[in-house]
């Protein structure tokens, strides 16, 4: 895109446009589609300006300016909130991050075809289940009589049953080895793809240099697939707020709701359960808010230091 | 390869329309759907549509209960039959994996309505969404609805405009009383553990776990080998209140829920603070440390906790009937488990000996919180109307609850109801419930005797039914403490409760809008974490001030006063 700007302008002819019409059309399609789905409901963010009830609706509910905010900001639970997402997303996104990339880069080390195919189906296929499913697992296998308990058990590593979910510690790591996963395989298939694209011969000079495999993966590959990481990482770091909703939701309790709870859950207890749509949307818009903020700033940072950005 | 190809694509569009199709049965809210246009849900098979007696067409009702249920086969037996009758079927859906009140919320957010709703928690949120029809103006055409409450009664379902909009169909007696069964909390215990210590008296909390101390002691593990768990708690979510409220009844009040109503200065009091509640903590603390309580009883969910109480293992547990009892003991009847003790009995315990108890209301509890509701979004609210008032008609109350004559239940010469052991175990099975069953338990219905003054409205009821379905080991049980029934078993005094009872109808229903109902919320919050933790924490006393000053971070205050306010209130009316 940043090569547009040094082309000379060119001038937009009746010609041109006919000439371009079908592509034109379908542009507007997903201009119209975006416009609706993406920049249409942001409308109802009036809401937490308001203190909104159905009954009322959009139209005529009561504008209270700034009071939703001021609430959330006072609340001890709100800032405990964000706290947890922010720790969670952070979480997930160095560990399946990390690991994605590593997982690519052994997976492409491996010659057997046959073998690295049958590894990589297995791998990607925990994305397709649904959350509820994969917590049920780990439910199960956590609980008192599940398989890890049996195993520490055996092996003499603990003296009696852990109940894992009971305690505050022990819930971030469980959620991080559930995204973990789920979705370490399905992650790396881009950086396979990416790995792919490399140019052989570059791996046959490096033979010739004398460098071992080792040496392969650190100048060769890596740099290689550092435009993919970089662009990844960007988009994933505006994403850390989105630190999850099922997993915190099903695998919390009482016990460690301090530690569990999400801005997400928050703003169902609150926007939801208790029908003030208006703290909802108070503590959606926050969340948005924070998200183009991590954007930006990654995106500088990344431009700065001359690698690939969004924009 | 042509032919692969097509195939590829003949599956691909399968998929999608049954992706779509999921769509459309997860659609919590529901959509009126007349039988009479041909294109109900997504094109699948309408096999149910048809016509009734008097040749009309009938009409498909939906319907959401905000509390979570078993769902009844499409094409049910029953169904059918009073959908012949009456000309409505009502396609019921529960409330699965979320709270009330979100599923509520969800609905409101959504603005489509099913067309009766028990919104439970979340009633009050569809009052103030403006969803449900006034009654007023159809009530008076409905005789046999109208019945159902006295027109004081009614009144109290009136909310704040003055109109009614809702009705509980719950704890509704119509002519005499024929409650054998304490449809309450307690303190329940396995009939077997009281028979292995011959049948001692049991009157307080610590003689209630000093029992099932000595009998995990001596009894480690069933039969069949599997350990036993003494005793367990559950607290997902709202259910919650099996650890919460057992303060107020152990200091001899009644079920208000969420507060004591002190009768003597007709003052509020909070029972979360009092000390009873630290005294009952301390004990389950004691005993939980002791390892005589359940160690994964904080995370369990209440599936988890009913598949627990269903093997037998759990000899005891604080909760309510209706939480636990249906499901249970149905199961340990197909087990045989009933015949090896395994049935809970309750005990009305107090926190100190010679207290009198009041875990059993003998009257109807009168819960305004919620109850059926009719929606705009209902096309037909006069047959809807009808409907609720058809539901009250003998004939269709007997086909709800005792089944079809021949079939469920046979008629002796006197004229009286009764069932035999085969079609006991038949309607005890969960298949047969939901294909021949059909109950619409969260419809107007009664309690106490039918109109035909021999039989019970239920069949749990009918005295002869409920001695003849009594495994032998809790006759044993009855019998050893001079009792007939689970009510005398509790020994509850027969206090009459005051015109403000229940307290938790009020409370139920508040909203984050006042800053009493904040504080509720976020003392629900508290509460939900702490009270584990106390009961699990190593050291107690640091533990419990840790709570309290928790607890009291969240205003308590801001919420009593409302209560207050409401109680005031609620005396004066009756005055």
């Amino acid at each position: 895109m940043s090569r547009g700007k040094k082309q000379a302008k060119q001038k937009i002819t009746w010609k041109e446009i006919k000439r371009q019409k079908v592509l034109l059309i379908w542009a507007a399609l997903f201009v119209i589609y975006g416009f609706i789905f993406y920049y249409l409901p942001l409308g109802g963010w009036i809401m937490a300006f308001q203190n909104y009830k159905p009954k009322t609706g959009l139209l005529h509910s009561k504008f209270i300016g700034l009071d939703k905010f001021k609430f959330l900001f006072g609340d001890a639970t709100f800032i405990r909130v964000i706290r947890n997402t922010l720790a969670m997303g952070t979480i997930n996104l160095v560990t399946s991050f990390i690991m994605a990339i590593v997982f690519a880069i052994l997976l492409n080390e491996v010659k057997n075809v046959l073998g690295k195919k049958m590894v990589q189906t297995i791998s990607y296929l925990p994305h397709f289940l649904s959350w509820i499913i994969v917590t049920g697992i780990l439910h199960d296998a956590l609980s008192s009589t599940g398989i890890v308990n049996e195993i520490l058990l055996k092996l003499g590593i603990i003296e009696s049953q852990i109940n894992f979910f009971a305690h505050e510690s022990y819930f971030w790591p469980i959620v991080a080895f559930s995204n973990l996963w789920k979705e370490t395989g399905w992650n790396a298939i881009i950086y396979l793809a990416a790995i792919t694209a490399i140019d052989p011969s570059l791996y046959e000079a490096a033979s010739i240099d004398g460098a071992g495999r080792w040496a392969k993966i650190r100048y060769i590959t890596l740099p290689g697939i550092k435009p993919t990481i970089m662009i990844l990482l960007l988009m994933n770091v505006g994403n850390v707020l989105n630190a999850g909703f099922e997993v915190q939701y099903i695998l919390g309790n009482g016990l460690v709701q301090k530690v569990s709870q999400t801005i997400d859950i928050y703003v169902l207890n609150w926007g939801i359960s208790q029908n003030d749509y208006s703290l909802g949307t108070a503590a959606g818009i926050f969340k948005s808010a924070v998200s183009i903020v991590l954007i930006l700033i990654a995106n500088r940072i990344a431009k700065r230091s001359g690698e690939e950005s969004l924009f | 390869m042509k032919r692969k190809k097509l195939t590829a694509l003949l599956l691909t569009v399968a998929m999608t329309a049954s992706v779509l199709v999921g769509c459309g049965g997860g659609d919590a809210g529901g959509s009126t759907e007349t039988a009479g246009s041909p294109e109900t849900e997504g094109g699948g098979s309408n096999e149910t549509a048809g016509t009734s007696e008097d040749g009309k067409e009938i009409i498909d009702f939906t319907m959401f209960i905000a509390m979570p249920g078993p769902e009844i086969n499409d094409g049910n037996e029953i169904q059918e039959i009073i959908a012949q009758k009456t000309g409505v079927r009502v396609k019921e859906t529960w409330l699965t994996g979320q709270t009330a009140a979100e599923a509520v919320g969800t609905i409101i957010a959504g603005g489509e309505y099913p067309d009766f709703i028990d919104g439970g928690d979340g009633q009050m949120a569809l009052y103030d969404a403006d969803a449900l029809v006034a009654w007023d103006d159809y009530l008076d055409k409905y005789p046999k609805l109208k019945e159902m409450y006295s027109d004081e009664e009614w009144d109290r379902f009136r909310q704040a405009d003055g109109k009614i909009y809702w009705a509980n169909i719950f704890q509704n007696t119509y002519g005499e009383s024929k409650a054998t069964t304490h449809n309450d909390e307690a303190f329940w215990i396995q009939a077997k553990v009281l028979a292995w210590d011959n049948y001692p008296e049991i009157k307080t909390l610590d003689q209630y776990f000093d029992l099932l101390e000595r009998y995990k002691e001596a009894n480690p593990a069933m039969e069949d080998g599997t350990e036993i768990i003494p005793y367990t708690i559950l607290c997902e979510d709202w259910r919650y209140f099996c650890i919460e409220n057992a303060g107020q009844f152990l200091d001899g009040y009644p079920n208000d829920g969420s507060v004591i109503v002190n009768t003597d200065t007709m003052k509020i009091e909070d029972y979360n603070t009092s000390d009873t509640t630290q005294r009952y903590l301390r004990k389950l603390n004691e005993e939980y440390n002791k390892g005589i309580i359940d160690h994964e009883f904080a995370t369990q969910t209440y599936d988890e906790y009913i598949a627990k109480l269903s093997t037998g293992r759990v000899l005891g547990m604080c909760d309510q009937w209706w939480d636990f009892a249906y499901t249970v003991n149905d199961v340990f009847k197909q087990q045989g488990l009933d015949l090896k003790g395994c049935n809970y009995v309750p005990l009305g315990l107090t926190i100190d000996a010679g207290m009198d108890n009041m875990w059993h209301t003998y009257g109807d509890t009168q819960n305004t919180a919620n109850g059926v509701a009719i929606t705009t979004s209902c096309k037909d609210v006069d047959a809807a109307f009808q409907f609720l008032e058809d539901c009250l008609d003998q004939e269709i109350h007997d086909l709800r609850y005792w089944g079809i004559e021949g079939v469920d239940y046979l008629v002796d010469e006197d004229g009286l109801y009764y069932r035999t052991e085969e079609m006991r175990m038949q309607c005890a099975n969960t298949e047969y419930k939901a294909s021949h069953l059909c109950g619409y338990s969260y419809l107007p219905q009664y309690l106490g005797t039918s109109r035909d003054g021999k039989n019970a409205m239920q069949p749990p009821e009918q005295t002869s039914e409920f001695f003849a379905s009594l495994a032998q080991p809790l006759v044993d049980c009855f019998n050893a403490y001079g009792v007939t029934t689970y009510v005398e078993m509790v020994g509850s005094v027969d206090k009459e409760t005051g015109p403000w009872f229940p307290m938790y109808s009020f409370s139920n229903n508040m909203t984050t809008e006042t800053p009493g109902g904040v504080a509720w919320t976020k003392m629900g919050e508290v509460k939900h974490e702490w009270l584990p933790k106390v009961v699990m924490s190593d050291a107690f006393d640091s533990a419990w001030s840790d709570y309290m000053t928790a607890y009291s971070g969240c205003s308590p205050e801001d919420f009593l006063a409302e209560m207050q306010t409401e109680l005031d209130r609620r005396a004066g009316q009756a005055q």
